[in-house]
């Protein structure tokens, strides 16, 4: 067994597994958890470390930020307690609104709507998961074919017509991407409960007389649960990208909510003729969000499966 | 083998009726009402209830859905094809979408075929060597490409290729609006140009589709690369690999048979990306003004069209579940076992 493994291992290279642990990734890992930590501190007090209000306009319109090389003399001056009447660091969109601040403030918005909506489609998701897996024929078939009738649906379409209907609001938003995130649970936690059913310990708490649906809740569940887990980081971060999206087409978040996709809708015309602050500074901070979202993920599951 | 296919093709039929009717309930479910928004703010009472009869949404909702699919006596619906008439236009849905589709199709098909071509090669350099230096930086690109804002690279793209340096037309859609476009025959303009013989069309409509495609296909490139890579893993580990090289043939014939195994697997989830980012589609063609699919679908969300919603709802689907299925066929053909 063990030469046939030597032998194997000589061919390709040693287990493809084992060659992923390398410094690059680990890197991605640790970029990915700060981008998330810090995603989650703005999600929380973003909005009060904003130097100007995000809803009323300054008199500077269209004001660029600082050049380059004054950004160090500027911040000196702020640490040593020399004020400046009027910093904008990302400068001010056309309505003369502070940029910088809008784009802390965005993660009330943005990060709160992708964690809710992981929230609601992991925990619905879990549960009919587990019924995939373990319920009776009937209703496990029940529940993929209609987890596979969801996923047929156009994502960002379906997405925009059920967000436009109901109502735009981050509550209708929330519900409609955990009615599309939904089945990317449903799938992982069925699969891995087949696996989990298969182990001694279903066995011994049967052996112990305990009912099908207490096995299934108390033990196969809690075992199921880490796929789902590990994919709610990389959902995030694509229902992020997805609430942006929806709000530049103007079917998302209303406006003048502080949104990274209102944001860079607002200023798409300005960067068309030469003004980028307004759009970049929100598309680096999703390009940055998703990236570290996706990152952190993806090292997870990296960890997990080694 | 036909079997096969026909077996596929009536579950994907059951899944277009089940969409229809999910679409068809659900608008009429939610708290929106399509015919305040027709009529305005400041109608009376009258000119509502008129509308309301016009549009036919004062019949109960079990003779609309008979209309709509045209099983009532006397009406044209979905099953003779007809998708009904666009309530803000007039005009049939069927043939607004005929107008709209190829532009999007041909948007997303060359965005495709550039964003393989690019991934391929990368995908394969990594597999070679797992964990090496080529691995890592490839790794790092392709989950940042696969995680990035199409719509602000869009922009990005603007700013600094028509903005800064000038090389692109304006984002203002297809063709130069000055020219002539050329008659329609497929839609598809780099194909009506060219059967017009009118190679200036032919040039100016690339050259328009240059940032798009550029943009799409960057985004696309992250997750195309990862299966390649994932995929040419597996294969390079299996025991046939073994053999050749034990055989002593040259990495490179190894690398091509291997890849031909390695590409088999990936076709499916090809196929999933592609109905994925002909939904998606919508936010490459709003930035640069492209009158595809897209943008149709954005404008009758926002006017409550619903017979255009409902029809761009049916035909991005019933396009990605016929790509899904042909994609299953070539799999089924390459592996026979996938079709026992």
């Amino acid at each position: 067994m063990s030469e046939a493994l030597e032998f194997a291992g000589a061919g390709t290279g040693g287990d493809a597994r084992a060659r992923f642990r390398q410094p690059m990734p680990d890197l991605l890992f640790r970029l990915g958890l700060g981008v998330v930590m810090l995603s989650m501190v703005l999600m929380l007090i973003g909005p009060w470390l904003a130097p100007y209000d995000i809803g009323r306009p300054s008199e500077e319109i269209g004001q660029p930020p600082p050049a380059l090389a004054a950004v160090p003399g500027l911040l000196v001056d702020v640490v040593t307690g020399e004020t400046h009447p009027s910093i904008h660091w990302f400068g001010t969109d056309d309505s003369g609104l502070d940029v910088f601040s809008r784009v802390l403030a965005a993660p009330r918005t943005d990060v709160v709507i992708a964690v809710g909506a992981n929230v609601v489609s992991l925990v619905l998701g879990s549960l009919l998961g587990l019924l995939g897996g373990a319920g009776r024929p009937w209703m496990a078939g029940l529940v993929m074919r209609v987890s596979d009738l969801v996923q047929a649906f156009p994502v960002f379409i379906t997405g925009m017509i059920l967000v436009t209907l109901a109502g735009r609001s981050n509550t209708t938003i929330i519900l409609t991407l955990a009615l599309l995130y939904t089945p990317i649970y449903v799938r992982l936690t069925r699969a891995e409960v087949l696996t989990q059913r298969q182990r001694g310990f279903v066995d011994a708490a049967r052996a112990l007389g305990k009912s099908e649906a207490a096995i299934a809740l108390r033990h196969v569940l809690p075992n199921a649960l880490a796929p789902s887990l590990i994919q709610a980081s990389v959902t995030i971060g694509f229902a992020i990208l997805l609430t942006a999206g929806l709000s530049f087409v103007g079917a998302g978040v209303r406006p003048p909510t502080p949104e990274w996709g209102l944001m860079i809708a607002a200023g798409a015309d300005q960067m068309v003729q030469g003004e980028w602050w307004p759009s970049l500074f929100p598309g680096l901070a999703i390009s940055l969000t998703v990236f570290g979202y996706a990152a952190f993920g993806n090292g997870l599951e990296r960890r997990y499966a080694a | 083998m036909s079997r096969f296919i026909a077996r596929r093709l009536l579950i994907a039929l059951f899944q277009l009726l089940g969409l229809v009717l999910l679409v068809f309930f659900a608008m009429r479910i939610l708290p929106a009402d399509p015919v305040a928004r027709l009529v305005g703010m400041n109608a009376t009472r009258d000119a509502y209830l008129a509308s309301q009869h016009a549009l036919g949404l004062d019949r109960p909702i079990w003779v609309q859905l008979g209309s709509y699919l045209g099983v009532l006596p006397g009406s044209h619906g979905l099953l003779e094809g007809d998708l009904g008439t666009s309530w803000v236009s007039g005009s049939s849905v069927a043939s607004e979408l005929r107008h709209r589709l190829p532009v999007t199709i041909e948007l997303i098909s060359i965005s495709f075929v550039l964003a393989f071509l690019i991934s391929v090669p990368l995908g394969m350099l990594c597999a070679i060597r797992p964990g090496g230096v080529a691995d890592s930086a490839t790794f790092a690109y392709s989950l940042f490409a696969g995680s990035q804002p199409v719509f602000w690279w869009g922009l990005l793209f603007i700013y600094i290729f028509f903005g800064q340096l000038g090389w692109a037309p304006p984002p203002l859609g297809r063709l130069n609006p000055m020219s002539t476009p050329p008659p329609f025959v497929t839609g598809f303009i780099s194909v009506d140009s060219l059967l017009a013989e009118n190679m200036g069309a032919f040039w100016d409509g690339l050259h328009h589709l240059m940032l798009p495609v550029a943009t799409q296909a960057f985004v696309l490139t992250g997750p195309i690369i990862k299966m390649v890579r994932q995929n040419m893993v597996r294969v390079l580990g299996a025991d046939y690999v073994l053999y050749a090289r034990a055989s002593g043939l040259a990495p490179s014939r190894i690398a091509g048979v291997a890849l031909k195994n390695a590409l088999a697997p990936a076709l499916t989830l090809l196929g999933v990306l592609y109905g994925y980012i002909l939904g998606g589609a919508v936010l490459i063609e709003t930035v640069f003004s492209l009158p595809g699919i897209g943008q149709y679908a954005v404008q009758s969300v926002l006017d409550f069209d619903y017979p255009a919603i409902e029809g761009v709802v049916l035909v991005i689907a019933a396009i990605s579940l016929f790509v899904y299925l042909a994609l299953d066929v070539v799999h089924a053909v390459l592996d026979p076992r996938l079709a026992a």
